[in-house]
């Protein structure tokens, strides 16, 4: 099950060296001091903790496919027959999900914890936690959509634009500072903004921050509980009205 | 709303532990189950037979509350499946037709996992786990890829999910179908086992001598209706001249002897094939057969032979529909 995306997974790895070791390397060398000094003196840690974020949440989107992947091999019949409550399934599978996903980017994550260097253990403990949450909110999110959109052609297309505005609205690649002020607007809320300034925040890049750690625990527990619940609330109105078949 | 008892087909409901009320379920404009009103006893195998289409398995998909019934409802236990849907599943487990086999790549992965997910300590689902899969023949496979299985055995996989939960309703859909006939009586006996260890069994199939053989009763459904539901004989007793006697005798009957043959009770017909070859139609041939071979006795007319047969399921099916289960199929 752990490794269902085996393929998917080396593909991300080899994504993720290549946005560090090559882009993150060359963009570092060609911005200016002053964005040098406003990303805490060096951006290719702040970019680095960013695109650890960025995996993070492409990584998790991926339990949409899933979704759609049992309803083909009628998985989801078997699923919906199980002894346990719509919201324990949903929760399971968002935990799982999250979980999952977590635990595949964790290597990439540690490479890049080591590489800025952890100052503070219960920081980055408080950071992960938050990471985890996020996680989940992210497979709650995607649970939602593959729920609502029938078809699995539009949910690909949607995801898509979905990962083009949401990860260029927020801070996980470049700081607030040089954001038109709208764009800075929109990015203080969203869930890619809290937990990339949670993560720099737990690495001790804490000058940076566009938001509070405090601020961005809140933001990443309200994206979680409120995608878990629309997720149980599509999963009862579709699947159990035969909607899926 | 309130749901009146009398109006649920079955022998009597003081002791049913599933009842449906115009359980009803469409998909657009077509009806899949059609106002089903039935009531299954605990501890009896109740066989739910019909061709592909007759809306068989959406009756059990709305039983286990994988799908809302568009009308009507059905108690699951005392659990109304609409209003109480999560307290229903937990007294049900469902075999599919089709195996679902999941993400996991092992017979004992995914028989693990499932007993995980029904709530079974680790000890027990070790236990039960290699009971199943010993009992079923796959126990040496257990750790081999199951994309890699036939049809037969990936079956068998999916059964296997049902014994090792034990719930106190099984619904076992097709379970033998693919399934080699070896394999197949093993899957009746552990039927068999799994009622005797107090689970309620719903067996949905369209082979008619699994359903003979298994059930203590059996629902016909066609087009999405209850067509009948009583136990195997007594459906097949209701079809008037059904059983059926050859005999064979050593001269020719004589005119007067067919005639006090056919006045016997039961008898329907009596078909002379040749002189001294009789088909006879009536009900009850079991009961009736001493008082025939006691008229030829006193008649000195000596019996060659004696061939006796009762209707089938199919004919049940067919005196019911006007249709056999591959014509009904086919429409």
């Amino acid at each position: 099950m752990f490794l269902h995306y085996k393929f998917v997974l080396i593909l991300r790895a080899l994504w993720f060296l290549a946005q560090i070791a090559l882009f993150g390397l060359i963009v570092n060398r060609m911005v200016k001091e002053e964005v040098q000094v406003v990303t805490g003196g060096n951006y290719f840690y702040f970019y680095a903790a960013g695109i650890v974020v960025t995996l993070l949440y492409s990584m998790t989107v991926f339990i949409g496919y899933d979704i759609y992947e049992e309803a083909d091999h009628g998985v989801t019949e078997y699923l919906l027959s199980l002894p346990v409550s719509r919201r324990e399934l949903v929760l399971g599978r968002a935990i799982g999900g999250g979980l999952r996903s977590f635990l595949y980017v964790a290597p990439l994550m540690f490479v890049v914890l080591l590489l800025i260097g952890i100052t503070d253990p219960f920081r980055i403990l408080i950071a992960l936690t938050a990471l985890f949450l996020f996680a989940f909110g992210v497979a709650g999110m995607s649970i939602t959509l593959a729920m609502s959109i029938k078809s699995h052609d539009r949910f690909d297309i949607l995801l898509g634009v979905l990962n083009a505005f949401i990860v260029r609205l927020s801070t996980t690649m470049y700081p607030v500072a040089f954001m038109p002020p709208q764009y800075a607007a929109m990015a203080q809320f969203n869930p890619l903004t809290f937990a990339a300034d949670i993560f720099r925040w737990g690495a001790g890049l804490e000058a940076v921050l566009l938001t509070s750690p405090f601020v961005s625990v809140f933001g990443i527990v309200v994206f979680f509980s409120v995608f878990t619940f629309l997720g149980i609330v599509f999963y009862e109105k579709r699947l159990e009205g035969g909607g899926w078949r | 709303m309130f749901y009146s008892l009398d109006r649920v087909s079955g022998e009597g409901n003081s002791l049913a532990i599933i009842r449906t009320f115009d359980l009803t379920k469409k998909f657009g404009e077509f009806t899949a189950v059609d106002h089903l009103n039935l009531s299954i006893e605990e501890g009896e195998i109740f066989g739910l037979l019909g061709p592909n289409g007759a809306g068989k398995t959406t009756t059990l998909l709305m039983l286990t509350t994988v799908i809302k019934p568009t009308e009507g409802t059905a108690y699951v236990g005392e659990y109304d499946i609409t209003k109480e849907p999560d307290k229903a599943r937990r007294l049900v487990g469902m075999a599919f037709q089709e195996p679902k086999l999941m993400w996991v790549m092992t017979p004992w992965d995914v028989l693990n996992w499932h007993a995980k997910v029904c709530g079974l300590s680790s000890s027990e689902r070790k236990q039960r786990v290699k009971w199943a899969l010993t009992e079923l023949g796959l126990w040496e496979d257990r750790h081999k890829s199951v994309h890699t299985f036939s049809g037969g055995m990936r079956k068998r996989v999916e059964v296997a999910k049902i014994l090792i939960q034990r719930p106190k309703i099984a619904i076992v859909d097709e379970p033998t179908t693919q399934i080699d006939i070896v394999g197949k009586h093993r899957i009746w006996n552990m039927i068999r086992a799994l009622r005797d260890e107090g689970s309620t069994i719903i067996l949905a199939t369209n082979e008619l001598y699994e359903a003979d053989i298994l059930s203590d009763r059996v629902a016909i459904m066609h087009r999405g209706k209850l067509l009948v539901c009583d136990s195997p004989k007594k459906l097949k007793d209701s079809i008037v001249g059904g059983d059926l006697i050859e005999l064979v005798l050593e001269k020719e009957a004589a005119e007067n002897t067919v005639e006090e043959l056919k006045k016997i009770e039961k008898v329907v017909d009596v078909l002379a094939i040749k002189p001294n070859h009789l088909r006879i139609y009536l009900n009850h041939a079991e009961e009736v057969l001493p008082q025939i071979t006691e008229l030829f006795m006193k008649a000195r007319l000596p019996i060659r032979s004696i061939r006796m047969s009762e209707p089938s399921l199919d004919d049940v099916f067919a005196h019911y529909t006007g249709l056999t289960i591959e014509e009904a199929e086919k429409q």
